[in-house]
């Protein structure tokens, strides 16, 4: 704690932000820990366990992926411009990891939806499961990300997504209507 | 929140619990490790052990013991539980959003867990949704569908109504009254039909006489009708009276922590939303209930004694015409929704633009921002159109529908005029009976929702008003005489009860003596301070003031013990004599004009055309903070505390301000036991001890000169501000 206040230790941290350091195949060796998380070694530092997250969750899931350290306060370490540019093993202990971070069901069907007294009731087929969920009716539980890709807010602050309302067929969308 | 479900036999039976272990905490997750949605499957805590049931089936087993720790990660839209052994981190279980808050109690239960604390953890927060119906619960408690306690809206609406008798009464009698010359007035007409007109002998005086009697009858249901909306709207806004007034007090007397719980603006919307919507209720339907009812079942009562085939041909279209009804007020509902979501669109659009104008102008975005604020406009006007034609074309088509069964009642009983069995007098009373059930239909139509939006404010209101305020005088509570003395022993205390904020605190202090609390923000220092103000209770461990425990002291008696002056001054709406008065309303003028004398506030306020008579608050005057601050100031000296609170109280003021405030502080302070918070170190240095706060603990405590020789965090500190101090002075050109 008292070296937070070191003057001279935060302007070397300013510094460090400053920079944007990309991480390669090169330099960054990711290894699966034994608890289900990932660690990183790179150049010499070593990190027991790192976070993955998105820069662009929506826009670019793939790219912009910045590496960070585990604690609540947490510090960018590099990042990844592309997670492509990984070999496939890396690639999927990655993405596990995102996997693990991300829970954003993508909507594939919709059964039903109830509004009732200010709250409406959905009743969904998701790529990760059915599911029944509740919005509010006022407010903005639905963003639109595009002209055709949506975002629902339940009111756990779950979030589901419909990345093409267009592909939903005519009775679906007349359910959504009230919504769009 | 529900921290322990209920477990069927069979996954109880898998869990095999042993003899002497209980489960502590049963809780839902709902996604697997890969994010499919799963049913059924459980995170179960026992005394020592954890396991995972899906499907009724163990999943996996963790001994506690095993592991450091178990901590709830929050995620996106979803949350980890995972366990610590040697640093490393085991992956637990995975959960989404609606389980968020429950995970994190149930880790701070393990912690207690493994401290070995026979204490528990649990939850005052309230379910999102109902566990019964599934549907979201509107911030209450109870689900006001399930909730039987109540026993309905008939016994809510009586403990509502129970003071108000005689109104009701009069209001009932006025309904009766109402029904009955509504079902007179065709009766009449039959008879002026059937006896004057059919008979053509020119009856003169009894025409005059039926004439006579429906005019009496229009005028009397204009008056009936006219009292009656009196009666209602008398009963209705005192109703909503009285529950804003027991709201506010229960508001008042209530703990912080209940009122931190809601979302900003909730409280509000139950003291003046959900008051007026039982004030709406009691004006415009309750006002006509018993009205229609009585009507709705002597019309078919007595249309089935007059003619009982007519009748039912009058009834088959009833249920038609209440489905017309019913499917033209949803689709209506959908419609102006949309409407009024595509409108909102255009407000922000335009909201967002207007407040943005300079950055739009400075940008030269002029063009772009008119082309997205036409898209919005255009199809606001696109839904409107097609909603007035909508309206314009169904609307009549709606009301002739509404009308058929008229039709059929003149076919049938216009055959049997011509046959002989019914006069025609019968028959347009039937007509119009008729009218009025179809009239009628529409409006129990409705009934549902106005009674369901009466429930959910109900029990809005209720939730509140059986709060059981957290902190309360108890029996023994006494008003000793207040020294200042104050001593935290082991004393531990959260918000939320997963997520303590302070945790094992001791601390004795000397009355008279002033306290510096340091530490960066968000480590508890005025959590520290709201324990101290006894806005909270702590969680465990105690709190004593010259040796008796806090929670036996009389509250309001203590609080009247205590200065406070924070950062941002409030002053309410009213003049700076009220203002400097508030804690001591029956001050003399004297006492004012020394304590803000005392304040260095006195010459400034005389410098004001108004003098101390001058307006201040949300309305009046703008006064610097500088000079709020010296209200504040003159405010606590006037009450002459026992014990003081500065929190951050020479923070943003400029240098002349800040030396009037610090002297005046320095006149107030003394032989005070006070306790002061400053990010600023240097105004801490009359302070006798200083209390460095880090990690939820105290860290460091003693005076200036023994923490800067430890050089410990406070060392750091001071350090790190004298050489910003150097830095700032360095950058500006001499």
């Amino acid at each position: 704690m008292a070296e937070e206040f070191n003057l001279g230790q935060m302007e070397e941290e300013t510094e460090a932000m400053l920079r944007l350091r990309y991480l390669t195949p090169d330099t960054a060796a990711f290894a699966k820990t034994a608890g289900g998380f990932v660690s990183l070694q790179t150049g010499e530092e070593s990190y027991p366990r790192v976070q993955v997250v998105r820069m662009f969750p929506f826009s670019e899931p793939e790219k912009y992926v910045s590496i960070r350290t585990a604690e609540e306060t947490s510090r960018e370490i590099g990042v990844i411009e592309n997670l492509g540019t990984f070999p496939k093993e890396v690639r999927e202990m990655l993405e596990e990891q995102l996997e693990l971070r991300y829970f954003t069901p993508v909507i594939t069907k919709i059964y039903q939806i109830k509004d009732e007294y200010g709250y409406a009731y959905f009743d969904v087929e998701t790529d990760r499961g059915r599911c029944r969920f509740v919005i509010h009716m006022g407010g903005n539980a639905v963003v639109h990300l595009s002209d055709v890709r949506i975002l629902i807010s339940d009111i756990d602050e779950n979030r589901f997504e419909i990345p093409d309302v267009t592909k939903l067929t005519v009775k679906e969308q007349k359910r959504l209507d009230l919504f769009l | 929140m529900i921290l322990k479900f209920d477990l069927s036999k069979e996954e109880l039976g898998a869990l095999a619990l042993e003899a002497g272990e209980e489960v502590l905490y049963a809780v839902p997750y709902d996604c697997s490790l890969t994010g499919r949605y799963v049913e059924r499957a459980f995170t179960v805590v026992t005394g020592t052990r954890l396991i995972l049931l899906c499907g009724g089936v163990k999943e996996s087993e963790y001994l506690l013991a095993d592991y450091d720790a178990v901590k709830a990660e929050p995620r996106i839209n979803c949350g980890v539980l995972y366990a610590v052994k040697d640093g490393q981190e085991f992956l637990l279980v995975r959960y989404s959003s609606r389980h968020l808050a429950r995970y994190a109690y149930v880790a701070r239960g393990i912690a207690l867990l493994k401290a070995g604390s026979k204490e528990r953890a649990c939850s005052d927060e309230n379910e999102k949704s109902c566990f019964v119906c599934g549907r979201a619960l509107p911030g209450t408690k109870e689900c006001p569908h399930c909730n039987r306690k109540n026993r309905g809206v008939i016994h809510q609406m009586m403990e509502l109504l129970a003071s108000y008798k005689a109104q009701m009464a009069l209001i009932v009698l006025l309904m009766v009254l109402a029904a009955v010359v509504t079902l007179l007035s065709p009766e009449v007409q039959k008879h002026l039909v059937d006896d004057v007109l059919h008979r053509g002998d020119g009856n003169y005086p009894l025409a005059f006489l039926l004439l006579g009697g429906m005019f009496l009858l229009g005028i009397g249901m204009a008056a009936i009708n006219i009292g009656k909306s009196y009666c209602c709207a008398k009963l209705g806004s005192a109703i909503a009276k009285d529950l804003r007034s027991r709201l506010y007090q229960k508001i008042q007397i209530l703990s912080l922590s209940f009122i931190h719980d809601k979302r900003p603006g909730e409280l509000m919307n139950r003291l003046m939303h959900d008051t007026s919507r039982i004030r709406f209720f009691m004006e415009n339907i309750f006002c006509n209930l018993f009205t229609v009812c009585i009507i709705f079942v002597s019309v078919v009562v007595y249309m089935l004694v007059l003619n009982w085939k007519l009748a039912l041909i009058a009834f088959i279209l009833v249920p038609v015409a209440g489905a017309v009804s019913m499917l033209w007020r949803k689709n209506i509902h959908r419609r102006f929704r949309l409407q009024g979501k595509k409108s909102d669109d255009v407000h922000s659009a335009l909201q967002d633009v207007i407040s943005g104008m300079n950055v739009v102008k400075g940008y030269g975005k002029e063009t772009e921002e008119s082309d997205k604020f036409n898209l919005y406009s255009d199809v606001f006007a696109n839904v409107q159109k097609r909603n007035e034609v909508f309206w314009a074309m169904f609307f009549p088509l709606l009301s002739f529908l509404m009308g058929v069964g008229v039709y059929f009642v003149i076919f049938s009983g216009g055959r049997e005029v011509l046959g002989e069995t019914m006069t025609i007098g019968e028959l347009m009373q039937f007509v119009n009976y008729t009218s009025l059930l179809y009239t009628y239909l529409g409006w129990l139509n409705n009934m549902p929702k106005q009674l369901m939006d009466l429930i959910t404010s109900t029990e809005r209101i209720n939730d509140v008003l059986s709060q059981e305020p957290q902190i309360q005088n108890t029996e023994k509570a006494c008003k000793p005489e207040i020294k200042g003395a104050i001593e935290l022993r082991n004393a531990s205390f959260g918000y939320h009860s997963y997520d303590p904020v302070l945790e094992g605190i001791n601390l004795t202090v000397q009355p008279g003596e002033m306290i510096g609390l340091v530490g960066a923000s968000g480590t508890g220092k005025s959590t520290l301070i709201n324990l101290i103000m006894h806005l909270y209770d702590v969680d465990s461990g105690a709190l004593y003031v010259d040796g008796e425990d806090i929670r036996d002291i009389d509250i309001d008696y203590y609080h009247s013990k205590i200065g406070v002056v924070l950062q941002e001054t409030f002053l309410f709406s009213g003049t700076i004599y009220n203002n400097i008065r508030y804690a001591k309303p029956d001050a003399t003028e004297e006492e004012v004009i020394r304590a803000a004398k005392m304040a260095n506030a006195h010459d400034f306020i005389c410098r004001m055309p108004d003098g101390y008579n001058t307006y201040v608050g949300e309305k009046g005057s703008r006064l610097s903070g500088g000079e709020r601050q010296r209200i504040a100031i003159a405010r606590a000296i006037l009450n002459n505390p026992k014990i003081l609170i500065l929190d951050e109280a020479t923070a943003s003021l400029d240098t002349e301000s800040e030396y009037l405030i610090q002297t005046a502080l320095e006149r107030l302070t003394s032989g005070k036991t006070t306790f002061a918070i400053a990010h600023r170190l240097s105004t801490l240095k009359d302070a006798d001890r200083l209390v460095v706060i880090d990690k939820h603990r105290i860290a460091e405590i003693g005076t200036h000169e023994e923490l800067m020789a430890r050089r410990g965090i406070y060392y750091g500190l001071v350090t790190a501000q004298l050489e910003m101090q150097a830095g700032k002075e360095e950058s500006v050109p001499a």
